[in-house]
């Protein structure tokens, strides 16, 4: 990709981060240590989780066609330590939950963004010479979409983990919990029955993280709003 | 927000090392990790020919290209790859990518020639030489095709031809779909191969009774020639006559291994390589064994000296001289016992005789036979050709691609010249029964050689055009060199191998490298697509920050408590999620 195209895809990637980082009033509040502390928990856990999965699930030598479901599920459960993870982060910052709910997810959604993508674009634009291809651009849309996730992600934990969360607010927030560490597993699982097309994917998974979210989103101001 | 960041990089270092070491670490792995390249499409391009032929060059000087993919409808061809097919191949459009100084020309040829119609391929040959008769510059490649090539070749047609044509907006939704390719390829400059040794191979059947008998010559080259070395399979010119050959050793080795029919001349067989190239295989062979050796079958008594070339199609035969032989000489002999024996034996067979004199002032010699007859030996070219000239004998188009399977068209003959296997073996029926007729010096009309192994012919011919046997390919460790010299040794006695080296000062043949060159396509846009996608992404980015700013926030600040304070951190009047762009 040329350098231009990697400027094209880093701003399309990054910006949004920026923008949520500026307007959430996180610079207020000398966050971006905190921020870091949540990124570096997020490679941590990654470290873990690869760990985990390498000892534990050896790779499967069955056909090349047949799709694993059983042990694609498995694999998306040790996703749950994403979970642990987060509530880890936000226990440790004190503050009101809308803090401590944007610093883990700031920090969690950056690191995930530099670790995948940002190198790698680095690399392949300044070191090989690649064809173009829009996969790119969607790597990018997809970084977009993770943000919201992680977002959502983050405040169900912490409603999740709440005292005075109301009865009937247990079942919704552990439906969404579910949904959101298998999200991954859903999306693999859509694209190989309905065989879509890479764009096609791209809009099924924003329509359901904007889906998780909002409902989250509604969760949490209704729970906030009751306080 | 950047002396936060110092200050937090600044306490990173000074504290917790072992958060810094997880931090940084799988960064590193990542970023020294090797990533393959990516091309959209990598496939294998055959260079024209590069060579200096006594000091003249011929063909392409250049190898290396980097330029993006036009086809010849563009308007700006310059410093761009021009690629051609085959059926729109001409000479007009060659030259004109030539006059607009193009990057590289690449032709695509299809993947089984015989499907190609008579007329392109009878202009294609004809062109063959003119392409290689003056230098250029730019680099000339062929590809054979695939279906990946075949659909890069489409859409840059497309993009081609719709350059300057249509109104803004067609260009402007043009450049957002279209796909560029950039040609790459991998390999370096050409530069001339030194001590290149082109290999021919000799062997002799001994005559019996008595000292100084008679010596018969039969010569064949077995190197090949065409616009492309690396496609140049030769069949016709000369797969058929070193087959031949091979097969009159067998038969004469039959022969004289019985005392009864064993003869009173001695047989010497030459394969000869550079035949293609001014003969250069025989012209160092003959000054070796004239001039620097004090005895040799070539010194004393030669009979005549037969050539063979290109035998393997056509119903006439012609024996070219360069001065009509004597009468009462070997040479007369053979020439009337092949008349007689095309006449009555083979009556579809028109035998003539034709008569060219040595040019000494031409480029390059017409037939091998010439070379002997400037040393004084008596000597003629058999071929089903009528002039040198012909095109046939040096075009890439001349395989042998009778396919066997049902799938082709089996048993239709292709486009191009070809190997006949019943007109070559009927040629070397005539052949055999010609020269032992002179050999055994007989006058009835006998049949001697019901013996045709038309299986070995046939595996001979199959064997030689299954590699191209170009001479800048055949080294003297090649396949091909050693398997002639198995077979000579079957047969034959005293099976020799000889060498031609360029001189140093004034070499007579300079050959190039680089001649096979593995080519990438990469997809690449055009730089309006950037500031396109620029223009749309910053749209993008605008839209979510205005519906952050005003749609999410103000849903928010709607529920907020007006003041709001956090536990440990700086008492602030302001509630959190106001926004605090600037």
């Amino acid at each position: 990709m040329t350098l231009f195209h990697f400027g094209n895809c880093f701003a399309l990637a990054y910006f949004p981060y920026f923008i949520t980082y500026k307007c959430s009033g996180l610079s207020e509040y000398n966050a971006f240590w905190r921020c870091v502390q949540a990124g570096a928990t997020y490679l941590f856990v990654q470290l873990c989780k690869m760990l985990f999965l390498a000892t534990f699930f050896p790779t499967w030598e069955g056909g090349a066609g047949v799709y694993d479901f059983v042990g694609e599920f498995m694999k998306a459960t040790v996703d749950l330590a994403d979970l642990l993870g987060l509530h880890l982060v936000m226990s440790r910052n004190a503050g009101k939950g809308e803090y401590k709910i944007m610093v883990a997810a700031m920090g969690w959604a950056t690191a995930e963004l530099v670790m995948s993508r940002y190198i790698l674009f680095l690399y392949l634009s300044l070191f090989t010479f690649i064809s173009f291809d829009w996969k790119y651009i969607q790597m990018s849309f997809d970084s977009n979409i993770s943000l919201v996730h992680y977002i959502a992600m983050a405040a169900v934990v912490w409603m999740f983990t709440r005292y005075d969360l109301p009865k009937s607010f247990r079942l919704p927030v552990t439906v969404l919990l579910g949904l959101c560490v298998y999200k991954a597993f859903l999306m693999e699982l859509f694209v190989h029955v309905f065989l879509l097309g890479s764009w096609t994917a791209l809009l099924v998974k924003a329509v359901l993280t904007g889906s998780i979210s909002l409902c989250s989103l509604f969760l949490f101001v209704t729970l906030v709003h009751s306080n | 927000m950047f002396e936060e960041a110092s200050e937090v990089f600044d306490n990173m270092f000074k504290s917790s090392f072992p958060l810094t070491f997880i931090v940084f670490i799988p960064a590193v792995l990542i970023l020294v990790s090797p990533l393959p390249a990516e091309a959209a499409h990598e496939f294998t391009v055959y260079r024209m020919q590069q060579y200096d032929l006594q000091g003249q060059p011929y063909g392409t000087r250049n190898a290396i290209l980097n330029t993006e993919a036009r086809t010849v409808e563009a308007e700006v061809l310059s410093r761009r790859c021009v690629i051609m097919r085959l059926v729109d191949f001409s000479y007009e459009r060659y030259q004109k990518a030539l006059r607009q100084s193009a990057g590289a020309v690449v032709i695509i040829l299809p993947k089984n020639m015989s499907t190609m119609p008579q007329d392109i391929v009878q202009q294609f040959m004809e062109l063959e030489p003119e392409m290689l008769a003056t230098e250029t510059i730019v680099p000339v490649y062929f590809a054979l095709e695939d279906e990946e090539l075949l659909s890069i070749y489409t859409q840059t047609l497309t993009s081609s031809s719709s350059q300057g044509s249509s109104s803004a907006a067609e260009v402007l939704i043009h450049t957002a779909t279209a796909n560029g390719f950039q040609m790459v390829t991998s390999g370096a400059q050409s530069k001339a191969v030194s001590d290149w040794a082109i290999t021919s191979l000799e062997g002799r059947l001994a005559g019996t009774g008595g000292e100084d008998l008679p010596t018969i010559v039969l010569v064949a080259h077995y190197d090949s020639f065409g616009v492309a070395p690396w496609l140049s399979y030769g069949a016709d010119s000369n797969g058929s006559g070193v087959s031949m050959l091979l097969e009159l050793a067998r038969l004469f080795s039959r022969l004289y291994t019985y005392k009864r029919t064993h003869a009173g001349y001695n047989l010497l067989f030459f394969v000869s390589g550079g035949g293609k190239f001014n003969y250069q295989g025989t012209k160092r062979w003959l000054e070796d064994n004239l001039d620097h050796t004090d005895s040799s079958l070539l010194q004393d008594n030669v009979a005549f000296v037969l050539c063979l070339d290109t035998l393997g199609n056509g119903d006439s035969l012609h024996l070219h001289v360069s001065k009509p032989p004597k009468e009462g000489t070997a040479q007369y002999a053979l020439l009337k016992e092949l008349e007689t024996v095309a006449s009555s034996q083979y009556p579809e067979v028109k035998f003539s005789m034709v008569h060219k004199k040595i040019n000494l002032a031409d480029d390059t010699l017409a037939w091998e036979h010439e070379r002997f007859g400037i040393r004084r030996l008596p000597a003629f070219t058999l071929s089903h050709l009528n002039s040198h000239r012909e095109v046939q004998r040096s075009s890439i188009m001349d395989v042998r691609s009778v396919s066997p399977s049902s799938e082709h068209g089996a048993g239709e003959p292709p486009a191009g010249p070809h190997v006949d296997l019943r007109k070559l073996s009927r040629n070397t029926k005539l052949i055999a029964e010609s020269l032992a007729r002179v050999i055994y010096n007989l006058t009835e009309k006998v049949k001697i050689c019901r013996q045709m192994q038309e299986e070995q012919l046939s595996s001979v011919v199959d064997w030689l055009t299954a590699q191209p046997r170009a001479a800048q390919l055949v080294d003297k460790d090649s396949s091909v060199v050693s398997t002639l010299e198995y077979h000579l040794g079957r047969y034959l006695k005293d099976v020799r191998r000889h060498y031609v080296k360029a001189d140093k000062r004034d070499p007579e043949f300079v050959f190039y490298d680089q001649l096979k060159q593995t080519m990438n396509a990469y997809r690449v846009k055009p730089a309006i697509f950037d500031l396109l996608l620029a223009f749309c992404i910053a749209a993008y980015l605008g839209v979510i920050y205005l519906a952050i700013q005003f749609g999410l926030l103000g849903y928010l600040r709607g529920y907020q408590c007006p003041v709001s304070t956090f536990g440990s951190v700086e008492v602030n009047e302001t509630p959190f999620l106001v926004s605090h762009w600037f």
